[in-house]
């Protein structure tokens, strides 16, 4: 090979570095930039005070791994919502998309789901309520207590699934895991204009 | 500045020694990651399973998917790569490796930074789950101080050569080093990162720090490592230049290919797609240059014990690479997207390629240095371990991400695709056993080539069978 500019180091290193900066400026942030500032979409409000911890609690977990936050304008996501559009996320950071859908769409899960007894029995063990569920459980986020005492949320667990003779109790972080899952609902799209 | 020159050893000399020294220590430390974060896996796999297992916030499956990804990817294949990268530079330009000080820094960084990754990630500390960078800051800052590093010894080493010309090896790990500080301070800044905004950022890093450091890493040990073991030149120079420049165009474009049918701009979605195709290029350059340099030298494969894990590292390669291409086509993400058909893509090109290259790549520099062979039979196990456990493994996670894909689409209850998967993920969780029976073998080799004591007797010259 006859270029003597790229046998210098110096020559290939300012090369290489010049043209991949333009490339991450082009592709990471210039459209990280512009999609950063969409606006909410009608209707598209920020988390309460609970369900935004429940949202540090869902990240931490990597509940994203398996839950996908997004649906797509395809036949076989009609059953999760309507179609995401980009007003849904203007207050979703760190974005929750997701990448592999193990488990169920949770767009519009508190709509579909609005039920916190349903979500507090279903934490505590997924199986008790889906049989052939393989999401892990979160026994962690309960205590199991011999009685209730006044102010506990107790979680009627199944015969089975339950300790003997205990009761379960929801901890602050299950309540605010299940705030979050109830928030998560699609604002509804304006009707086109006639 | 010091005179990088003054490292110039003689064949033999201290400079060589300490060389030696640097490839072991990398090679070790990885290897115990590679251990610890596919434990991680194999545990998790078996939760597909049995989803009760081990139930414990630190044993949960979220946390450890994080620790495995993360783990196998800079705790593993990161070190192994730069270690073999390191050695490469020098030897390919006739010195020894410059500042090795800096050489240990960097590799005390990485540790760090796995550790502290590991560790917070399994106490419930994510970076917001966006994956390939859930470490926290300090943990990443840490990483890419260390990449800094040793990406400086690579470019000293290099300047300091004997010959006039920069062997292609080192294009390719230079530049894989200059282009991952790059995108590690690009997604590190979170002024720009807001809602879809990050969606896009997320698109960007998660396949540029596959494509734009460890494709080039591996490539890189590939051009150095085939030619030398199979006695031949490199079949085309300029193949490699064309992969090179190819590479760096095409791949930064393609990252939005992971989030078809999302809200991100369906222009730029499109954009993607159509760079996939063009990534052809660089792909089919560089796998058919290795192809062409092994023709009519099969014979040399199999008496070697490096060799064939080049192979299967160069044919995952071209198969992983080729399948990325098709798979970013639309027709095919409303099926496989979304599915399990995207592990088992992962597995094939970070696995059956990244892998099997920094264990090809190992296997040819680390007894050389040493002096210290590896058994045979212990190799040869390990091989075949790893690459039916891999190959079993993608076919079956491809299967069961096509008939989650096929549920979905015929309307099924969604329950259906869990239980469509579920023979499969078993016998996923087999395979996985397989490929970490195969770790354990090779943590077993990497002892033999290093901390082992030597052989009595000097039998022959380091390589042997491999050379």
């Amino acid at each position: 090979m006859n270029r003597p500019g790229m046998n210098d180091v110096r020559v290939l290193v300012a090369s290489a570095a010049g043209i991949y900066l333009c490339l991450a400026l082009a592709m990471g942030v210039f459209p990280g930039r512009v999609l950063s500032a969409t606006p909410p979409g009608p209707g598209v409000v920020p988390l309460g005070e609970a369900a935004a911890r429940g949202r540090d609690l869902y990240v931490g977990e990597g509940c994203s791994y398996c839950h996908t936050q997004q649906v797509r304008p395809l036949q076989q996501d009609r059953i999760w919502g309507r179609p995401s559009t980009r007003g849904d996320y203007a207050y979703a950071t760190p974005q929750l998309l997701g990448t592999e859908r193990t488990g169920p769409d949770l767009s519009n899960v508190g709509a579909r789901q609005p039920s916190a007894v349903w979500h507090l029995i279903h934490l505590y063990q997924p199986r008790a309520l889906v049989h052939a569920s393989i999401m892990p459980a979160y026994p962690w986020l309960y205590d199991v207590k011999d009685r209730a005492e006044p102010g506990d949320v107790t979680v009627a667990v199944p015969a089975g699934y339950a300790p003997a003779g205990k009761v379960v109790v929801a901890s602050r972080g299950a309540q605010d895991l299940v705030a979050y899952l109830q928030e998560l609902k699609q604002a509804p799209l304006p009707a086109p204009a006639p | 500045m010091e005179d990088v020159r003054s490292y110039v050893g003689a064949p033999g000399g201290r400079g060589v020694a300490e060389d030696a020294r640097l490839l072991s220590a990398y090679t070790i430390t990885a290897t115990v990651w590679l251990l610890i974060t596919t434990a991680a896996g194999l545990l998790v796999s078996f939760k597909y399973s049995y989803a009760d297992l081990l139930q414990a916030p630190w044993l949960s499956f979220g946390r450890l998917r994080a620790i495995h990804t993360n783990g196998t990817f800079y705790g593993w294949a990161s070190v192994a790569l730069v270690g073999c990268a390191l050695y490469v530079a020098a030897r390919s330009s006739g010195v020894s490796i410059a500042r090795p000080r800096l050489a240990w820094a960097a590799l005390w960084s990485f540790n760090l930074a796995v550790l502290i990754g590991t560790l917070t990630l399994d106490a419930g500390w994510s970076n917001g789950s966006q994956e390939y960078r859930e470490w926290i800051w300090p943990a990443a800052a840490l990483f890419l101080l260390a990449v800094a590093l040793s990406g400086i010894v690579v470019v000293s080493t290099v300047a300091a050569r004997v010959g006039p010309d920069i062997y292609v090896a080192n294009w390719y790990t230079i530049g894989g080093f200059v282009f991952t500080f790059i995108l590690g301070v690009t997604a590190a800044i979170p002024s720009y990162q807001r809602g879809l905004g990050q969606v896009a950022v997320q698109a960007f890093y998660m396949h540029n720090a596959v494509g734009m450091w460890f494709t080039f890493l591996a490539l890189g040990v590939t051009y150095y490592a085939l030619p030398k073991l199979l006695n031949r030149p490199i079949y085309s120079y300029a193949l490699g230049v064309l992969g090179f420049w190819t590479n760096l165009v095409f791949y930064p474009v393609i990252g939005a290919h992971h989030y078809e049918f999302s809200p991100l701009p369906w222009w730029f979605q499109t954009l993607a797609i159509v760079f996939s195709v063009g990534m052809l290029v660089p792909v089919w350059a560089g796998s058919g240059n290795f192809a062409l340099t092994l023709r009519g030298r099969w014979s040399a494969v199999r008496r070697s014990y490096a060799l064939p894990f080049l192979v299967v590292g160069i044919v995952y390669y071209f198969v992983g690479s080729t399948q990325g291409t098709v798979e970013a086509f639309r027709s095919l993400q409303a099926i496989w997207h979304l599915t399990n058909f995207t592990v088992g893509h992962s597995h094939a090109t970070m696995y059956g390629f990244v892998t099997f290259i920094a264990w090809g790549g190992i296997y040819a520099l680390l007894p050389r240095a040493t002096a210290k062979e590896p058994p045979p039979l212990w190799v040869g196990i390990h091989f075949w371990l790893a690459a039916v456990g891999v190959t079993v493994y993608v076919v079956l996670l491809s299967v069961a991400g096509t008939e989650q894909g096929l549920t979905w689409a015929n309307g099924d209850p969604f329950i259906a695709s869990v239980e469509a998967a579920a023979p499969y993920w078993l016998g996923r969780a087999v395979s996985g056993t397989m490929m970490f029976l195969a770790h354990v073998v090779f943590a077993y080799n990497v002892y033999r080539m290093t901390l082992a004591p030597a052989p009595a007797l000097v039998p022959r010259p380091a390589g042997g069978r491999a050379a």
